[in-house]
């Protein structure tokens, strides 16, 4: 399990904690001072992010969002994408 | 005449009662039809509330928790770490439905809004603060309050802290700051970036006072009459329930 904190500029901090495995992302743990609402969305998206593909993760988190009413607030998705990747060093 | 909203005045709970008093009111506020309410409150034993997507061991030093009797506690809103310090800080909570007028159906400036009333209070015992978002009030550029919102069962929830005489050395003995957080701002002492009210205007400062001053800019902002008064019996019930959840150690070291 790997961590890493990004401080989204003019926004909050995000951190995540993820494990890849031939070229999957078998799990990731968001968490943070930021918002989102529905506050259990967070949940669904750690869900539909296990086992896809690494180099698909940044249109899922962000279809994640185009694709529900959930709202992030002090971060984006892509700073989403952005903090995973850190914290599995790429 | 003003419409009325619901004061409920100055309860001092522990952390899970405080926080399952909150979630009670939204719960119920459309299911019962209740007005709108205003909670000013304080945390006894003093408290680390996390928000919702925090990670407990990474934001709270648990054994300077355990030692100095500090209690935890997770929230079910966003937003960051807060020491709730009994001797110095008050705690409020606004519940109202999510269509009020008063209150923008967007986030970001529904929070300009509700800090908006606090501005005000505080502005008027000579604290001149000013919102910044996202989600901070300032005075004199240090957080004085910290605010965090929910939506859900048709109604917006707001808490918010409103630093009196909080210790700030305690505060940071067991809140944990990222060195993240620290780099973006360009200030090496944390304890730089916060102040409270008492050290802002120099002098001692009663929780009364404040009080005053926070209903006086509630009424002022929703242009309304805060009437004390007391949680429904449906309301007492649920608090009851939803204080087994707070108190549980799975739902305070959740994330």
């Amino acid at each position: 399990m790997a961590r890493a904190e990004y401080k989204v500029p003019g926004g909050k901090l995000l951190a995540a904690e993820s494990e890849a495995k031939g070229g999957k992302l078998l799990s990731v743990k968001l968490t943070g001072d930021f918002f989102m609402h529905p506050e259990y969305a967070i949940e669904e998206l750690e869900e539909e992010l296990k086992g896809i593909p690494l180099a698909k993760m940044g249109e899922t988190i962000q279809g994640f969002f185009d694709s529900s009413d959930v709202q992030l607030i002090g971060a984006s998705p892509s700073d989403i994408t952005h903090v995973v990747k850190l914290s599995l060093g790429s | 005449m003003s419409e009325s909203w619901r004061l409920i005045d100055m309860r001092v709970e522990d952390a899970p009662t405080q926080m399952a008093i909150d979630e009670a009111i939204a719960y119920a506020r459309v299911k019962e039809g209740n007005p709108n309410t205003v909670r000013l409150y304080r945390w006894k034993p003093s408290a680390v509330s996390v928000g919702y997507f925090q990670s407990l061991e990474k934001e709270v030093d648990l054994e300077a928790c355990r030692r100095m009797g500090v209690d935890l506690i997770r929230r079910i809103t966003g937003g960051g770490a807060v020491y709730h310090d009994y001797n110095g800080e008050i705690t409020y909570s606004l519940v109202a439905p999510d269509d009020d007028k008063r209150i923008p159906r967007d986030i970001l400036e529904s929070y300009r809004v509700i800090c908006g009333a606090i501005v005000t209070g505080l502005g008027g015992i000579g604290v001149d603060c000013e919102f910044k978002p996202v989600n901070d009030i300032v005075a004199g550029g240090r957080k004085i309050s910290g605010n965090a919102q929910t939506r859900r069962h048709g109604v917006v929830l707001q808490h918010g802290t409103i630093l009196v005489d909080s210790d700030i050395r305690t505060m940071f003995k067991v809140l944990r700051v990222s060195e993240a957080k620290i780099s973006d701002k360009l200030i090496k002492a944390v304890e730089d970036r916060v102040t409270n009210i008492r050290r802002y205007l120099g002098r001692d400062i009663s929780f009364d006072e404040v009080r005053q001053a926070l209903i006086s800019g509630f009424e002022g902002t929703f242009y309304v009459s805060l009437i004390p008064g007391k949680l429904t019996d449906y309301e007492e019930g649920l608090v009851e329930e939803y204080k087994k959840r707070y108190s549980s150690w799975e739902w305070v070291n959740k994330r």
